[in-house]
């Protein structure tokens, strides 16, 4: 089931590409056929999936290659499984995909087929690394999705778009060859790769390795993320990509690095995560104030949007590691949420630049006038994203604030004032694009949106509402796996402070080096 | 050698295990001797090219045999020269290696006809020096091979007499790869001064600790360092690499460097002092950092791939730090085989693109290449393939390649050396990903293109290596079970 759903998308894009050149409305439909058909596997996988029980669900397992290990050879395998953190990322891998595709029919008009080749190729490469059970397919994955990324913003992105493509390509692929030695230690010091093995032996490696081995994987995903001194790649990118590479971009991938840090960093190893709490607290913190202080200053409006991304994953990481359990739930929703809120704020700001051809605030003004439907979804996807009480944004950064007052205050409160300055700037940049008076005599003959785009937007929102009133549903479903991450946070933490207490419970690790 | 212990080598070739493990070499030898014969006789002059392919074949059919033989016949000819399932497989990447070379340089041979029998009997002389070098047990017999592989590389190089670089690549390569060569033979000599034996075996139980010996070692490794161009040996490959016919450059950058590494990593190293350890590990990083610091300034595609096989030999040497010292215990030989084969394929491929463009009239400079993606789609991607696969992205042999080395470096406790060459890899992402920017993100220029001419044989060399980079990058199980003992 895992399988086909992870590869249909690979299948269908070769479909793609075996087509003339010229079909290219044939080449769209296939496409948007494929992903609804991998949308409609990916929600029966969601629905199926068991939220009582906290392990692996619908594993496979097929040997694909060994590796020789110290002792004996390491199976490398093609593992793949959900748990309640990763079924929630394919929901909204899969629910996004359609729209993007359809999305594409808006802005993508030269060399289409290739675009969607790309995208599907994607869409492989990001539920790969969300279901993959094995660190060596993980890792697989995560560089592969690399690639159709590079592609769709080096081709298809705006003006300067080879900048911005190769500084997002270098900038992560510096971040995964570091990853890939810890990958590479860990398997060799485990004697494993499949990742429900290595999470039950893990913590048996010794401290100081595991420390590196947590610091070369949370260095990948740091820069994935992007956590704070890691963050100028993705204004570039989320800048100058086409409208589905920034869905994509925000909506997916950089999840990608949050799933990575919840996955492979809290989960594998946690008495290192509690350990580097403090650091990650302060990065979380202090992005989300910069971010949006940065989002504050932007003229242009999908710089302003890739900035709030900055500042909301802030949040995320805010929650992963204040390692409590309303916070880590709000983290996990918050990831989703974001994908939906940013996703449709990069939906809306490509459908009026297709119009206007300006990112720049200053080009617009007054333009609920002529687009009152389109000025409707801006203004409640803002009020979505700046967390209105009753949208989404609100469930996820309240459950995470709340969660990390309990550990952390200072960092909560630094964290709530970055609430404040996110509506101060979301609502800031609606007053200029959408009201006030229609100072551009270019704007008054915008066409307001069409069924197309309206079709697009609407499960979003419709998603967005229900995530409000009802993110119980997706809450229980990653519940019981997020309270055995954080029971493996609490035994590290009791043998850490039994470690202190008594300093001789120290030697036996010391004298099995 | 006595001539005592030569008749006795004599005598040794009649028996089975030594015509079983010698069979590739005869195969080649004979190979030789028939194509230049076929261009004699008028009568067998249309069956030169059958018999250069039968010659190949049985070459490789033979070391396939000897990789499925059920007892590998192991040290033959008193000693000095092995066979076993491991030469087998290198003998293997040889061939193909070769063959690539062949195919691609059927597609561009046009002003010299006249020579085509020579260059056919040049390359199975190559072929059969790289044998012989990986399966020497003795420095003697590791200088024949390497004399046997070097003398066809120097004609080969100048090979397009018309074209003053060709001849200067040629000369260059010539008059460095003597001094390299001489340097060999007086590190050998050091040796048998110092410990009274060339053959590696009996220099494996000795200890090599007096000052002569390791002056004899150091000139060995920078001989063998030259040949594969490491720092600072790496000066001449830009020029030489770029000068040669491209095919002739594929097998230098491939063929050769397998076949050094071959030995290098399988008979050398663990003769090394792990006391070496550190300045090799630093002269391999050294080696990633020129190569990839030379490679990102190249504005040509074939010098910039020149300067990109430095880096990889850096990665190679990398092995050879980690296995030094000791019997291969954390996988240095099949993580270099693995790496090389994967090597081989890529870059092979590319340069067999690049032959194709220039048989087509089209320089080989990057900005000659814009917008290719366009105008010719599918030689695009395979160049595309081919150069993410020598930067290493997974799906693709180079990935699980440098997947292997870091593997046995992190196993060797070699960690700090292992993160600083996987960021010196990202600083080679930079250059491969320019030359993607500049295939198919950039327009294309206005002005007409040349026709494209069909090559069947250009055709079927990057076929060849396409369908190669994605098995060896997807399916690697049935290579591993080979190369495990």
């Amino acid at each position: 089931m895992l399988a086909l759903l992870t590869f249909l998308p690979l299948v269908g894009a070769l479909a793609v590409a075996l087509l003339p050149r010229r079909a290219e409305s044939l080449a769209r439909l296939l496409a948007l056929l494929c992903t609804a058909l991998v949308a409609v596997l990916g929600l029966w996988v969601f629905v199926r999936f068991d939220g009582a029980r906290a392990g692996f669900q619908e594993e496979l397992q097929r040997a694909w290659f060994t590796l020789s290990g110290r002792s004996a050879a390491i199976p490398v395998q093609l593992h793949l499984g959900v748990d309640g953190i990763s079924v929630l990322l394919v929901a909204l891998t899969v629910v996004l995909m359609p729209l993007v595709v359809l999305s594409a029919y808006g802005h993508v008009r030269v060399r289409v087929k290739e675009f969607l080749v790309w995208l599907l190729v994607m869409e492989t490469g990001m539920l790969g690394v969300f279901v993959a059970l094995d660190v060596v397919l993980f890792y697989f994955f995560w560089e592969v999705s690399l690639v159709p990324l590079y592609f769709l913003v080096g081709i298809w992105g705006g003006e300067r778009r080879l900048y911005a493509t190769v500084k997002f390509f270098l900038y992560t692929v510096a971040g995964s060859l570091v990853m890939l030695v810890g990958v590479i230690a860990l398997i060799y010091g485990l004697g494993s790769a499949s990742v429900p093995e290595l999470l039950q032996r893990s913590v048996s490696l010794e401290p100081a390795a595991q420390a590196w081995i947590f610091g070369a994987f949370a260095l990948a995903f740091a820069i994935k993320v992007p956590i704070l001194p890691f963050h100028t790649w993705l204004a570039d990118a989320h800048t100058e990509a086409p409208t589905s590479g920034s869905v994509l971009l925000a909506g997916v991938l950089l999840k990608m690095g949050t799933y990575g840090l919840l996955r492979f960093g809290i989960q594998l190893f946690p008495g290192v995560a509690l350990d580097a709490a403090p650091v990650f607290l302060a990065l979380g913190a202090l992005g989300i104030v910069y971010g949006a202080l940065l989002a504050l200053a932007q003229r242009d409006l999908k710089r302003l949007i890739a900035c709030s991304s900055v500042s909301h994953l802030g949040f995320v990481v805010l929650g992963l590691f204040a390692l409590t359990g309303p916070a880590l739930r709000g983290a996990l929703l918050q990831m989703v949420n974001h994908g939906i809120s940013t996703g449709l704020l990069f939906l809306l700001v490509g459908m009026v630049y297709e119009r206007t051809h300006t990112r720049d605030l200053e080009r617009y003004g007054g333009i609920a006038a002529v687009m009152p439907v389109f000025a409707l979804f801006f203004v409640f996807t803002v009020l979505s994203s700046a967390g209105l009480p009753g949208l989404n944004g609100f469930v996820g950064e309240y459950l995470i604030l709340a969660g990390t007052f309990e550990t952390a205050p200072l960092w909560a409160a630094v964290g709530v004032s970055g609430v404040v300055l996110g509506a101060v700037y979301l609502l800031m940049a609606t007053r200029r694009v959408l009201f006030g008076p229609l100072v551009h005599a270019e704007n008054r003959a915008l066409a307001d949106l069409g069924a197309r785009e309206i079709g697009l937007l609407l499960p979003l929102v419709a998603l967005a509402l229900w995530i409000g009133i009802q993110p119980g549903v997706l809450l229980a479903k990653c519940a019981p796996t997020l309270e055995r991450v954080l029971e493996r946070v609490e035994e590290s933490r009791f043998t850490a402070r039994l470690d202190s207490a008594l300093p001789v419970s120290t030697l036996p690790s010391e004298a099995s080096r | 050698m006595s001539s005592a212990q030569a008749l006795t080598a004599f005598e040794g070739l009649a028996t089975s295990e030594a015509r079983l493990a010698l069979a590739p070499l005869l195969a080649l030898g004979l190979g030789v001797v028939l194509t230049l014969l076929c261009d004699v006789v008028d009568a067998l002059r249309a069956a030169r090219t059958p018999v250069f392919l039968s010659a190949l074949a049985a070459a490789a059919a033979a070391e396939a045999r000897l990789l499925v033989a059920p007892r590998a016949p192991g040290a033959v000819l008193d000693g000095t020269f092995r066979a076993d399932p491991a030469t087998a497989a290198w003998g293997l990447l040889f061939v193909l290696s070769v063959l690539l070379a062949w195919l691609a340089s059927r597609g561009t041979r046009r002003e010299s006809r006249a020579f085509e029998p020579e260059h056919d009997a040049l390359l199975l002389s190559a072929a059969a020096g790289m044998m012989v070098m990986t399966g020497a047990l003795d420095l003697v017999v590791f200088f024949v091979g390497l004399e046997l592989l070097s003398l066809p590389l120097y004609a080969l190089c100048a090979f397009r007499r018309s074209r003053a670089e060709s001849v200067e690549a040629g000369l260059k390569y010539f008059l460095l790869g003597s001094f390299a060569s001489a340097l060999f033979l007086y590190g050998s000599a050091l040796l048998y001064a110092a410990t009274g034996s060339v053959s590696l075996v009996e220099l494996a139980r000795l200890d090599l600790g007096s000052p002569l010996a390791l002056a004899g070692l150091a000139l060995l490794a920078a001989s063998l360092f030259f040949k594969v161009a490491v720092f600072p040996f790496h000066l001449w490959v830009p020029d030489v690499y770029q000068g040669s016919p491209t095919p002739v450059t594929g097998l230098m950058a491939t063929g050769t460097k397998a076949a050094a590494f071959g030995f290098l990593v399988v008979q050398l190293t663990p003769l090394l002092p792990a006391s070496g350890r550190t300045l090799v590990a630093v002269l391999a990083l050294a080696t990633m950092l020129a190569g990839n610091l030379g490679a990102l300034g190249q504005g040509d595609l074939k010098r910039m791939l020149a300067y990109s096989s430095v880096a990889h030999a850096g990665t190679l040497l990398l092995l050879v730090a980690a296995g030094m010292g000791a019997p291969d215990e954390h996988g240095a030989l099949p993580a270099a085989f693995y790496y090389l084969a994967g090597y081989l394929v890529s870059a092979m491929g590319a340069f067999a693109v690049l032959a194709r463009l220039e048989s087509e009239g089209r320089s080989t400079r990057l900005e000659a290449l814009r917008g290719l993606a366009h105008d010719r789609p599918a030689l695009a991607a395979l160049l595309g393939l081919f150069v993410l696969s020598l930067g290493g992205i997974p799906a693709t042999a180079g990935f699980l390649g440098k997947w292997f080395v870091f593997a046995v470096l992190v196993r060797a406790d070699l960690v700090a050396v292992a993160v600083i060459g996987a960021l010196l890899s990202t600083l080679a992402l930079a250059y491969y990903l320019r030359v993607i920017v500049v295939l198919a993100m950039e327009p294309a220029p206005e002005d007409g293109v040349p026709a494209p001419e069909r090559t069947w044989s250009l055709g079927l060399a990057t076929g060849l290596c396409a369908a190669l980079v994605l098995v060896l990058g997807l399916l690697p199980a049935p290579f591993l079970a080979w190369l495990r003992p």
